[in-house]
Parts: C-alpha cells; structure tokens; sequence
C-alpha cells in the first residue's frame, strides 16, 4: 500500500517575538515539524510496518528557502518515512488551506498510486483543521478527520473516530484521506543513527515547471496582530514556607 | 451592518443549532438550516433543509454530496458550520467543492466587503483578521460567538433529495463516550493542573483546592489527551475550552501561550511552580515557586484553619 503522511514546516513558537506595532516577527523562529504532523507519520510507518510494505512517503507545501533546510528535512525523514516531496515556491508561505490542499493533490497525482493520505489534526502555527477534509474532497477520496486508530482489514480499513460525544466505527474502502488524533499514537523520537540516516533519503523539491501550482487562496488576510496585553502583578514567592503559603493566601483571599 | 441575502447554518448538536441559527438572522435577510437527525429539533430559521434521519447506515458524512447539490442549487451567501469535528469535515468537503477555502473557527464574524472574521492562529499568539469575497463563503464557528435567541418559529421545511456517496464509507457502530459534562466555559473559579503532576493520584491535591474553594478542574492539553488523566471537556487553551474565569490557578503548568489564552481574559492568576523561570510567572498576578506535593497540603492546610 502507497502511503503519504502531509506534514508541514511551522515557525518555533517560542521564537515569535512581538513588534511594537502588534505585528508578529518571525525572522527569529525556526522552522520546525508542525507537533502534530509527528503523529500523521507515526501513523503512516506504523501501517506500513503492519503490512511490509514500502516506507511511506513525506509531502510537505512551502516556501523555498524554507524547505530547502537540511536540518529540517532530516527532521521529517528520521521518523519511519522513505523520501520527501515538497512543493516548494516563496509564493506558498501563508497560502490558504485551500491552495495548500491543492498543491498537496497536484504532489499526490504526480507521485501516482497513493492509496491512502494521512494529515495531522491541525498544522503547527495555523491550526485550522481544514486542509486534510479538503483534501479528501479535492482528491475524490473517502474522507474522515478525527481518526483515531487505524487498522487493516484485508483491502480495507477499520477506522476509529472520536467526536464530541461518541466513538464511531467505520469501514473505509481505499483510496482514503485520514485526519489523525494526537492520541492515535505516541510518535517516535528519532536517535542519532535515524537522524543520519535521514540525509541519505531522497528529498525531492517541485516547483512551479513541475506541476500546476496553486500560488494564491481566495482568503485574504487583513492584519495579524498580538492580543492587547493584559498587566499582571507577578508577585511571586520563592519558596514554599509556611509565611509564603500564608502571603499566597492573603492575596488569594482577597479575591475569593 | 449591511446584511447578506441569504446565509445557511449546518450543524449536529443543539446548542450550537441554536446559536447559529441565531447568528445567520443577525447577518442575513433570509436564513436556512441544514439539518439531519431529529425532524422535530430543526426550528428556528426560515427554511429548514431536512437531510433525513441519523443511524448506522446514514452519517451525516454519508449527507455530504446532498449538502454540496442543495448549497450549489441554492447558492447562500455564507454556510455558517458548527466547528465539531464532523462540522469541520463537513466545512472543509463543502468548500473544496465550491472551490473555496473555510474561514476556520472563527470568533468574530461582520460583513464588510465580504465576509470577515477574526481567528486565533500561531497557537493563540496573534489574531487573524480573514476576508472572504467566494460568492458562497464557508465558516466554522467557534462556541459563543452568537446569543442563543428565544425558541424561533416553526420553519418551512423541505425535504432534501438524498444524493449516494461515490465513495464508500460504512459504520459499523456509533458508541456513546462515557465522558462527563462539564461547562468550563461558566466556571468563576479554574483550578488547572499541568505535566507537573506526575501520577494520577497526586491530582486529588488539585480537586480538593478546587472543592475548598467552589472551582473546577481544569487541565493543559497534554493531562488530558496523552495522560488522559481528564476528560478532553476539562482542557483550557486555543485547541480546548476558551475560559473567562475570575480567578485562576496554573499548577505545575509551564503557561505556554496555547494554554495561557484560554485564561488571559482571568481577572486574577494564581501560579504554582517549582521552576522560577516557568513562562507562567510572568503571566500570573501571584506566584509562589515550589513542588506541588508541599504546596498544596500547605495551602489547603492553611486554608482550613
Ligand atoms: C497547535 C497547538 C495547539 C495547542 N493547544 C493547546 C491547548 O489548547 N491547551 C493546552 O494546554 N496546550 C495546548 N498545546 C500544547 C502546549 O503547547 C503545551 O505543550 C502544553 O500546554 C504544556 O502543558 P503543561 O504546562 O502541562 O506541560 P509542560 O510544558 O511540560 O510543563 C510542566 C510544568 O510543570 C512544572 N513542574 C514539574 N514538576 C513540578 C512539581 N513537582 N511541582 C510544581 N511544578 C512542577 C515544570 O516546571 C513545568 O513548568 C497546543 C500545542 C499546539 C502545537
Ligand atoms: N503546507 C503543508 N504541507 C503539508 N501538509 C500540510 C500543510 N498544511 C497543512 N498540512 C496538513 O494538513 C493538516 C491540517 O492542517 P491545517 O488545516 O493547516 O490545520 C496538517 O496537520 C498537515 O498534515
């Protein structure tokens, strides 16, 4: 069975700074694996490991120079995957869910013979939760998020869905695209020799010559700006004596 | 506000029904639901699209090429959709295609040359302003955006033809989850645990501050969906519940800006952490660094007296 796991390049939070303006600095963060893509590949390799058959294949949508990050990529393929696709232009840093699922479904098609896709639950930095369902759409595949376990039943799957307020169990007949849970599994920590062995795997960049790109969504962003701080009093007291307890308590009584 | 023409809603639980339905009058001269399931629950707006019933052999997923012909026949302005996890894949297929995108969780949603929303994005640390102009204009709406309105009248209700999926989905079982409910959104008072709670027995600390004080329990994300030591209900932050309590207590919580923003709105914030330079305390108006396990027996026993 042909898998792909999508995953995307998402900005380490903690090295987002705030402008004075409101505005978001991102020149600071690097890029790293969206948290809950790790769980898409997990998913994907565990599969695969189910059914001895090829290692899956990593898709990836974003810019150039982005991409193009050895330390990146690594980070993607120490995981279980066998190669890297991405569709790479400076045009897709912040392209809307739609012209991102379109790109992935020009990658899909190209790379041939995909049977099943695996997205994470939501990307790293935007977290919409919408690129796998229009995806699934777009492709004209079964189509399913909140999927939290998959097993192989013969030429189908069993696949398990928890909602708000039930569990569903379902039969999906390929070719499928899955939104996985973070709890579907615990994703592996890939160790030195993983790492290496990453470089070594195939990396393959498409561009614009390669395929029909999709370059701009129908969403427009108008501003993205940091929330209005709120001031705290960040009494803080070190140490858990008795008077420390005792002042925490003052002040916790006052508002209680 | 300038008014659109027509604006749908597509939801699966009553609440949210309610509070859409609510919305798309104050956004729309004429408003439709989309409803499947109980015949009799669907009121409220102009014109109820009834899909058909909701059992084993008919989903709502199973609904979605129906949906997809009756918005395309009817072309509404905006579909307003629950943001369920069925209503975000019903969002998503439905605006693939109408060959659009979806204005996802949004928070804020005024007509102005289009449809535009505010959203959270980068886990809470900005807000998104997002326009839309697509003839139809799909959004996923984050819980209490809209007032619930009085119980509205009776509606016209037409009958959707059923168009069969092209691919195939079968459900086997549909199995009730045993999870408890609770409404952190309405707590005054949040006492919430973090990683630093290391056993599931050490969380009795926590509920009896929370019992000693009249809060509830809250959790970090990852307590409840890798720990599962709590119901996915009690965690706060910009994927869980976004609260609005007047007081807050982080324990053993690093206050990483995903958690933090469902409680920035806290008139006062309380930390417990044993690490000085946890992110939390800098966020919070008192804070006392410390282990958990001395803290709270100390607190609660000081409370007592
Ligand atoms: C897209 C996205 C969405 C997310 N949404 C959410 C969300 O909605 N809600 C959410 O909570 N998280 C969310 N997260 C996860 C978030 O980034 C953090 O990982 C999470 O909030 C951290 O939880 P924590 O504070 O419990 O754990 P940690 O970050 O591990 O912190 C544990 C803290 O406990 C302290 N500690 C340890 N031992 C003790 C002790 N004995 N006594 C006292 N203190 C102790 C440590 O010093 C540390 O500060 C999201 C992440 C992403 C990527
Ligand atoms: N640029 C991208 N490249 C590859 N996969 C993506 C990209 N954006 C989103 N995805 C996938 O779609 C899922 C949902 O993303 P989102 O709709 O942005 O929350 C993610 O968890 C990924 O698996």
């Amino acid at each position: 069975m042909k898998i792909v796991a999508c995953v995307k390049a998402v900005p380490e939070e903690q090295d987002i700074a705030i402008k004075s303006d409101k505005t978001l600095d991102l020149s600071k963060a690097e890029l790293k694996v969206g948290q809950y893509d790790l769980n898409a590949v997990e998913a994907a390799v565990q599969l695969q490991e189910a059914t001895g058959s090829e290692e899956p294949i990593l898709v990836t949508v974003g810019s150039t120079k982005g991409l193009k990050n050895s330390k990146l990529q690594k980070a993607m393929l120490s995981r279980g995957a066998g190669a890297l696709f991405g569709v790479a232009d400076d045009s897709l840093d912040s392209i809307d869910a739609f012209a991102t699922a379109k790109n992935l479904a020009a990658a899909i098609s190209k790379i041939g013979g995909v049977e099943l896709v695996i997205c994470g639950e939501g990307s790293g930095d935007i977290y919409s939760q919408q690129v796998g369902p229009i995806l699934g759409q777009l492709l004209g595949f079964a189509n399913l998020n909140a999927v939290s376990r998959i097993t192989l039943m013969g030429d189908k799957l069993e696949v398990e869905r928890t909602l708000e307020n039930e569990i569903e169990v379902l039969e999906v007949t390929l070719p499928a695209v899955l939104s996985v849970t973070t709890d579907i599994n615990k994703a592996r920590i890939p160790g030195l020799k993983e790492i290496l062995a990453a470089g070594k795997k195939p990396t393959t960049l498409w561009g614009a010559a390669d395929l029909e790109m999709t370059k701009e969504g129908n969403i427009e962003v108008i501003s993205t700006l940091a929330p209005p701080e709120t001031q705290r009093q960040q009494m803080v007291f070190e140490g858990d004596s008795e008077e420390n307890i005792a002042q925490l308590l003052d002040n916790l009584r006052k508002v209680l | 506000m300038n008014k659109l023409a027509k604006v749908f809603v597509i939801a699966e639980h009553m609440g949210a029904m309610q509070e859409l339905v609510s919305g798309a009058a104050q956004l729309g001269e004429s408003t439709a639901l989309v409803w499947a399931g109980d015949k009799g629950q669907a009121v409220g707006a102009d014109t109820v699209y009834y899909l058909g019933e909701l059992n084993n052999d008919r989903i709502l997923e199973h609904y979605a090429p129906s949906i997809i012909n009756l918005v395309k026949t009817e072309q509404p302005n905006l579909v307003l959709v629950e943001s369920s996890r069925k209503g975000r894949l019903m969002a998503g297929t439905l605006a693939a295609a109408l060959g659009t995108s979806v204005l996802a969780d949004a928070t804020e949603i005024i007509i102005d040359n289009g449809v535009v929303t505010k959203r959270m994005v980068y886990g809470g640390a900005a807000l998104s302003s997002e326009r839309s102009s697509a003839p139809t204009t799909v959004a996923t709406v984050s819980p209490g955006v809209f007032e619930t309105a009085a119980a509205g009248k009776a509606a016209n209700l037409v009958e959707v033809p059923f168009v069969a999926p092209a691919t195939s989905v079968k459900c086997r079982e549909r199995k009730t989850k045993a999870g408890e409910s609770v409404n952190l959104r309405a707590a005054k008072r949040i006492v919430a645990v973090g990683r630093g709670f290391t056993a599931p027995e050490e969380l009795k600390l926590a509920e009896q501050l929370a019992a000693a004080i009249g809060a509830e329990v809250g959790c970090t994300r990852p307590i409840a969906e890798e720990e599962k030591w709590m119901d996915k209900a009690r965690y706060i932050g910009v994927s869980g519940v976004m609260a609005k309590p007047e007081l807050y207590i982080g324990i053993g919580i690093s206050g990483q800006v995903q958690h933090m923003v469902g409680v920035s709105s806290a008139r006062t914030i309380v930390a417990i952490n044993s690490d000085k330079n946890a992110l939390i305390f800098k966020q919070c108006d008192y804070g006392i660094v410390g282990d958990l396990k001395n803290v709270l027996p100390a607190l609660l026993a000081q409370l007592g007296k």
